[in-house]
């Protein structure tokens, strides 16, 4: 689909870092009445350093698509390449996620976190150290390493799940609603954060969120998409270069950008409402 | 739902003591246990009739059920009272809880003998040992069922006028009446448990002595007759008492 | 108990009222209670109470260092009981961890399991000691099985219940940073386990101390049981006391132990 769509975003020209091709997902027995087609068809290219974003009403099928890029369950259907290599289980020297609750260990300390983040991933011991300080760094948490998570804020929080995404050093970054739980101020100074980290190290992020501002503000594009089962409705590209200002929210353009989204949107909502009622209904 | 949960929980306890059962005939009757270890169902329950039928049966049963109620009471009533005690003062809770919490992690039957020596072996040192036993779990359920009561209600009684009775009375002990009732149920099997082990341990009466008596005479029959009727009686008496708990939840 | 971790309310917070904040008022004030206790018993047994039942104790300290631990034969009883605890204990801990593991690994093992350990919590196993006896005979070995009898329940029922509600997303998260079933069970599910564990290691070890203890004290013919008993039928209460409180001091030691392991181990929970 996305094949067909001219796009001017800088990231047109570059190589696709990650191709969906007609991938579908199904869960229960088919034609059971418990079966939910969750993703329908869905196929999508993502280039490198792009930063898209998945947009859409609850229960549409993003995380589903998101963990089916990831390999942590194969699709029912269809295929993802990331790279040249077709995807058939976690990745995690090519990606890593960013989950929409902090996933960080209660009983690890930040860096034993970190310490088996790397382990997992098999990095070398020597290593350990210096990436840890500088992913923490960069989210201005360094004086927080020795504490556990439960003695950090909510915010500080997901700062450093967000850092520990960054340090592993993939190329890809997946991001389950990463933002969701927090407040709109401390959203705002991460967005910014994480768009003046794109334009450093040229990462390719799929981003899912619910929050209008937070698409336009972070994304090259967005993926609206429908109701259950989830497609893509269509694709809104925002033209302006990373890292983008706290002013870029104050101009027309993201104003029409985000009322596009929103018009485009809105029906599907509705319709995800309906079928969520109705659902219920079958089931009294 | 529940009530299917339950039924599968029951069917399984029951399919659990049948198979026992069938593991106890098939272990005399094919010969593998000496009968001086374990002897065959039939004998037991014969024994058990028998038993039953002497006036032994019932003295015992009545000394041993009247150990258990005297020493529950006691309990029941310390506990509540100390309880209500401690909770009066934060400062104290804190005090006196890990106090009473860290007691009651030392084997208290290391008391036994004190008791003995108090008491004599009649069934006064057994009501002491029961109660003292029963005492802990009522106060520390207590304690900790008032001092979860949410602090709204108490500021709310506090804004109307509510002397610090008066809170108790209608807030503190109606909120926390729920958690109460566990400590009384936990406290209740544990007197239970404890003058049987008394009793076994050192006794002029009851139905721990009528085992300890049947195992020093070396007669199996009688000491298993004895045990297999305690734990129906224990098993029975859970099912009753679980019974009741979730009648009351369902309200 | 769990009752016992509930709660300990106000204590944490510092507030400096008199000099001292409250965590340290709280502290004296049980030492004042701790005093005030042992005063009143000695003045009572002193002067009041019937010196063939009471003993003062500085009595009771007194017999302590002059007859219970002077006398070999009474300090290898309560070596031999020290001996079986920890054996019981750490056989406990093995089968309680081994049957618990195994039980708690699928849905079907906890779900048929977990009402037959109800039914059989509900039997007073102290009606069997006297068939303890029986088949282990009069030593170690039945106290060290009793003891063991005890202790396994509140581990595997412990174990069983930690292994629940994992939380999925956690699962996911390390998978994808390519985590191996080694290593979640290592890094996810032996974390996530390590509070549960405890209160059932916490509650196992009470256990396994009254099992061992009943046993000692059900067999009469030697070891701690024979001397309490010789004590209490002779009506001398300072060495009976003194050797009780030898007892109670190795049960709190040993309460203690467990309980430094827990708290270096659960760190992260507060
Ligand atoms: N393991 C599963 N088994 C059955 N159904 C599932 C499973 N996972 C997801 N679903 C269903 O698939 C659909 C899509 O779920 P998904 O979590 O991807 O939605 P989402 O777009 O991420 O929603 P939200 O915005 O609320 O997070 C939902 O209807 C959900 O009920
Ligand atoms: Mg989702």
């Amino acid at each position: 689909m996305s094949e067909s769509t001219p796009f001017r975003a800088a990231a047109a020209g570059r190589p696709v870092a990650i191709s969906i091709r007609n991938v579908s997902q199904r869960f229960g027995d088919a034609g059971s009445p418990n079966e939910v087609v969750a993703v329908d068809d869905m196929s999508l290219d993502v280039r490198r350093g792009e930063f898209v974003c998945l947009l859409g009403p609850s229960g549409c099928g993003k995380s589903t698509l998101l963990n089916i890029v990831g390999g942590l369950f194969p699709a029912t259907d269809g295929v993802v390449m990331v790279g040249d290599k077709p995807v058939k289980g976690p990745l995690p020297r090519d990606i890593s996620f960013v989950f929409q609750e902090s996933t960080l260990f209660p009983w690890y300390t930040i860096r034993e976190n970190f310490d088996v983040a790397f382990k997992f991933q098999n990095v070398a011991k020597s290593e350990w150290a210096s990436r840890t300080k500088q992913a923490l760094e960069a989210v201005n948490m360094g004086a927080f390493i020795d504490h556990y998570p439960n003695q950090l804020s909510v915010g500080m929080r997901q700062r450093v799940n967000l850092a520990r995404g960054i340090a592993l050093g993939t190329d890809i970054i997946l991001m389950d609603e990463p933002f969701a739980a927090l407040d709109e101020q401390t959203r705002m100074v991460l967005g910014e954060d994480l768009s003046e980290l794109l334009a450093k190290t040229g990462k390719t992020i799929v981003f899912v969120t619910h929050s209008l501002a937070e698409a336009v503000f972070l994304s090259d594009r967005i993926f609206v998409m429908t109701a259950r089962p989830g497609r893509i409705k269509s694709i809104i590209e925002v033209d302006e270069p990373h890292p983008r200002s706290p002013d870029f929210m104050l101009t027309p353009k993201f104003s029409e950008l985000r009322n596009q989204a929103y018009a485009l949107l809105r029906d599907e909502v509705r319709q995800a409402i309906a079928l969520a009622r109705e659902a219920e209904a079958a089931h009294a | 739902m529940n009530d299917q949960a339950n039924f599968t929980t029951r069917s399984i306890q029951v399919a659990f003591l049948a198979i026992m059962a069938g593991v106890w005939y098939g272990l005399t009757k094919t010969g593998a246990v000496t009968p001086l270890f374990l002897p065959p169902m039939d004998i037991v329950y014969a024994t058990f009739m028998r038993l039953v039928q002497t006036g032994q049966f019932w003295s015992a049963v009545r000394v041993t059920l009247f150990t258990i109620a005297q020493a529950w009471i006691i309990a029941v009533v310390a506990g509540l009272l100390v309880a209500y005690l401690v909770t009066r003062s934060r400062h104290w809770t804190a005090v006196m809880e890990p106090l009473i919490a860290s007691t009651f992690a030392i084997p208290l039957t290391l008391l036994f003998p004190v008791f003995i020596l108090f008491f004599g072996i009649g069934p006064a040192s057994k009501v002491a040992y029961a109660a003292t036993y029963g005492f802990f779990p009522v106060a520390l359920i207590t304690i900790a069922g008032l001092n979860s009561v949410d602090e709204r209600y108490l500021r709310a009684a506090k804004s109307m006028g509510a002397s610090s009775f008066d809170t108790f009375r209608h807030v503190l002990f109606p909120a926390a009446f729920p958690v109460i009732l566990t400590g009384l149920r936990v406290s209740f099997f544990i007197s239970f448990a404890s003058v049987l082990g008394g009793e076994t341990l050192s006794s002029a009466a009851g139905v721990g002595k009528a085992i300890s008596l049947a195992a020093e005479l070396m007669e199996p029959a009688r000491m298993y007759a004895w045990i297999v009727f305690v734990i129906i009686t224990a098993v029975s008496l859970n099912f009753i008492v679980s019974a009741i708990e979730n009648r009351r939840r369902e309200y | 108990m769990t009752v016992a971790a509930a709660r300990v309310p106000a204590a944490s917070t510092p507030s400096f009222i008199g000099g001292m904040s409250r965590r340290a008022k709280v502290i004296w004030t049980r030492r004042l209670v701790l005093l005030g206790l042992v005063v009143a018993f000695e003045i009572y047994a002193r002067f009041i109470g019937n010196p063939r039942l009471f003993s003062p104790p500085s009595a009771i300290v007194y017999a302590l260092f002059d007859e219970i631990l002077v006398d070999p034969r009474i300090r290898g009883a309560i070596y031999q009981a020290f001996t079986e605890v920890l054996v019981a204990y750490v056989m406990a801990i093995i089968i309680g961890l081994v049957v618990g593991l195994s039980v708690g690994w699928s849905n079907f093992g906890r779900r048929s399991f977990y009402p037959i350990v109800i039914l059989l919590y509900a039997i007073p196993q102290v009606i069997l000691l006297p068939l303890f006896v029986l088949t282990f005979g009069i030593g170690p070995a039945c106290k060290i099985a009793f003891g063991v009898s005890h202790g396994i329940f509140p581990i595997i029922v412990n174990v069983v219940a930690g292994m629940r509600n994992v939380n999925a997303l956690y699962l996911r998260s390390a998978s994808s940073m390519g985590a191996s079933n080694f290593d979640l069970a290592r890094h996810v599910y032996f974390p996530h386990m390590v509070p549960s564990l405890f209160a059932g290691l916490r509650l196992g070890m009470t256990l396994t101390l009254l099992g061992v203890i009943l046993a000692e004290l059900y067999v009469s013919t030697g070891g701690i049981g024979y001397w309490t008993k010789l004590y209490a039928e002779t009506f001398d209460p300072a060495p009976l006391f003194a050797l009780i409180a030898v007892l109670a001091v190795m049960a709190i030691l040993l309460n203690e132990l467990v309980r430094i392991a827990e708290r270096r181990f659960t760190r992260w929970r507060n």
